[in-house]
């Protein structure tokens, strides 16, 4: 079975290359775009399995691509989750109400991105090498 | 009225003393000055009222109105109007409360030298002006420190998030093998990590407590599982630190009305700040039971065989930002927002949190309100014939075809359903019950109806029909199905107080819910 793809949407390279070493390594392929344009083209050009979005983005934010892809035929039923710095009942209403699967509060723990993304893909990943984690979750009280 | 010249409200019963100060206005220059005086302070207020007063001199001994509640009833009609008391000789005490409630100064009558008047006016004037100004500068500082403290905790979660990633992929060993000496420092800085995390955490809630926006979602809860949970969180911590962390479970608690979320962040902030501060083979104990005083309560309590706090402090502690000083602990001790947080969320679910301390040790108790069918559906039963009336138990199940949903996406759309359904109840005939601990694939609710069958009948279908309008929640793929059962009416009786009715109903209901529950329990394996 071919890997999953994951679209990492997310303009800090340095969390950016953290979040796709994690996820490599646990059997996904992984393609980058770092702004709103670049998204929706790497989102064409791949066709991911699923999206995983910053809100905080430059020349527009999150939400912005979560309306641009969901107006897409073709991307609409991407699923998405959302990991970001803004918190807020606020925030994360407008996300969910935007047709988004998940919303994860950065610094998000390993395990729980790990649990997430299975789930929205609706099946779990081959993990090339048995990839333990470092730490037993801690569950994050989520505001 | 003269131009520049100050106005002065007097507001005097007594003419002599009204005379001896008017007389010390007029050797004033003629325009320096203007004086109205009153005799009531009901006619105070209206003069008050109408603007225009730049200092009140009054008596504290008004016919119509006594001592400070004379003060407070003049700094209602005008609070940005400077104030001096007069008072009596023998009424200092009374004096200086008057200006804890807002007077600048007091004089005592019979002791006022001619030229100590005017001055004493303007000092007021003066103080009153600086105290508005700092209050100003005081509430602008507050609202730029939260919206500053909002901005920066955001902004640091960025590089945490760097940190973190990295440090764990060395961990994890994703990039290449690392030696023990290695990996005993990476631990090291995980563990920081994880610290710096709680802090920015604990600004962020802060902050929201400060705007208002803590939520708490009251539900039947288990306090044991919170409890069992934490103590096996904090386990590791506890183990580095060589302190023995255990439980004390007493046997077969109610449950709580509370949010289990909640909860669980009270627990950590208390357990691991017991752990914080015991030495070395010290101990902490968890322990939840009933309230002696109150049954209506039950108190959890944490135990440290730590160094204690001073008695003084036993309050204090609870204040934000508030840190014990120089405790002879070394090591960090975080921003000391912890049990201000405590005290904030224990305060929001109705219990009430303190602590008693000797130098064996301290113990933080809280107490949280146990959840009472019986309470819950008492408003029901008053001004109702019952038990001639019929009841129903009816239970609507919302559930997602795979049941794979994230916590979030499934506590959002619980809340929607939540409050559709109170929409749809009579809040006179049905209770909507909180929710009772997790379901299976969805959510089940309850609501207790007075009704007949025809009644529930109308009551599902409003709910079906309400349920179909929520269309984001059918594109995800959500059903919503109800089902009911009627409880067997009892034989009347006769004379019976209603709290006996209410335990009596609830007992039968909650034997109910439980035959629902262990039904779906079998039916989704």
């Amino acid at each position: 079975m071919a890997n999953k793809k994951i679209l990492i949407v997310e303009d800090d390279p340095d969390v950016r290359q953290g979040l796709s070493l994690r996820l490599r390594a646990n059997g996904y392929d992984i393609f980058f775009a770092g702004d709103v344009v670049a998204s929706l083209i790497e989102a064409r050009k791949h066709q991911p399995d699923l999206i995983i979005l910053d809100l905080g983005l430059p020349a527009g934010d999150g939400f912005l691509v979560i309306e641009r892809l969901k107006a897409v035929e073709a991307l609409a039923a991407i699923p998405i989750i959302v990991v970001s710095a803004r918190a807020g009942v606020a925030n994360q209403e407008r996300a969910l109400a935007a047709g988004v699967k998940a919303f994860l509060q950065k610094p998000v723990d390993n395990g729980e991105l790990l649990a997430v993304i299975q789930n929205a893909l609706g099946a779990p990943a081959q993990p090339k090498e048995p990839a333990q984690l470092s730490q037993p979750n801690r569950r994050r009280v989520l505001l | 009225m003269k131009e520049n010249a100050l106005q002065v409200l007097l507001v005097e019963d007594n003419a002599g003393d009204a005379r001896l100060l008017r007389e010390m206005f007029s050797k004033e220059k003629p325009d320096s000055f203007e004086l109205t005086h009153l005799l009531r302070m009901s006619e105070a207020a209206v003069h008050l009222a109408k603007g225009g007063v730049d200092i009140v001199l009054l008596d504290m001994g008004l016919p119509d109105g006594h001592g400070l509640d004379t003060v407070r009833r003049a700094r209602a009609a005008a609070p940005k109007v400077p104030m001096i008391v007069l008072t009596g000789l023998d009424d200092e005490a009374l004096a200086a409360e008057a200006m804890k409630e807002g007077a600048q100064d007091y004089l005592i009558k019979g002791q006022i030298e001619n030229r100590a008047l005017p001055r004493a006016l303007r000092h007021a004037i003066e103080r009153h002006r600086m105290q508005t100004e700092t209050d100003l500068i005081l509430t602008h500082q507050m609202q730029f420190k939260d919206e500053f403290l909002s901005h920066v905790s955001h902004e640091l979660r960025s590089p945490m998030t760097a940190i973190y990633q990295f440090v764990t992929i060395l961990l994890d060993k994703l990039a290449g093998e690392i030696n023990p000496e290695q990996h005993e420092y990476l631990e090291i800085v995980l563990r920081n990590v994880k610290q710096l995390q709680s802090m920015i955490n604990d600004l962020v809630e802060v902050t929201r407590v400060q705007e208002g926006k803590l939520t708490v979602d009251l539900q039947c809860t288990s306090v044991s599982d919170a409890i069992s949970y934490t103590v096996g969180t904090l386990q590791g911590a506890a183990k580095g630190k060589g302190v023995a962390l255990s439980l004390e479970s007493s046997p077969a608690l109610p449950l709580t009305y509370a949010d289990p979320t909640r909860i669980r962040q009270i627990l950590i902030i208390l357990v691991d700040n017991a752990i914080k501060f015991t030495p070395e083979n010290g101990s902490v104990k968890v322990q939840a039971r009933m309230l002696n005083e109150d049954p209506r309560f039950m108190v959890v309590e944490i135990s440290d065989s730590g160094c204690g706090i001073s008695p003084d402090m036993t309050e204090r502690i609870f204040e934000r930002l508030y840190q014990v000083p120089e405790n002879g602990q070394a090591g960090r001790k975080g921003l000391g927002l912890g049990l201000y947080i405590c005290k904030e969320l224990v305060t929001r679910q109705a219990g009430r949190i303190w602590v008693t301390s000797s130098p064996q040790g301290s113990i933080f108790s809280f107490t949280l309100p146990v959840f009472s069918l019986a309470h819950a559906i008492s408003p029901l039963l008053k001004n109702r014939e019952w038990p001639s009336d019929s009841v129903a138990l009816v239970t609507v199940e919302v559930s997602s075809p795979d049941g794979l949903l994230s916590k979030e996406t499934r506590e959002e759309w619980s809340r929607e359903v939540r409050n559709l359904l109170e929409r749809c109840v009579i809040p006179d005939l049905d209770v909507l019950l909180p929710k009772m601990g997790p379901g299976g694939r969805g959510e089940l609710f309850q609501i207790v109806a007075f009704a007949h069958e025809k009644g529930v009948a109308v009551l599902t279908k409003r709910i079906r029909e309400q349920f179909q309008r929520l269309n984001h929640l059918k594109e995800s793929g959500l059903t919503c199905s109800t089902s009911y059962k009627l409880l067997e009416p009892a034989q009347p009786k006769a004379d019976v107080p209603i709290e006996d009715l209410a335990n009596e109903m609830a007992a039968r209901i909650e034997n109910l819910i439980k035959s629902e529950r262990s039904g779906r329990t079998v039916s989704h394996g």
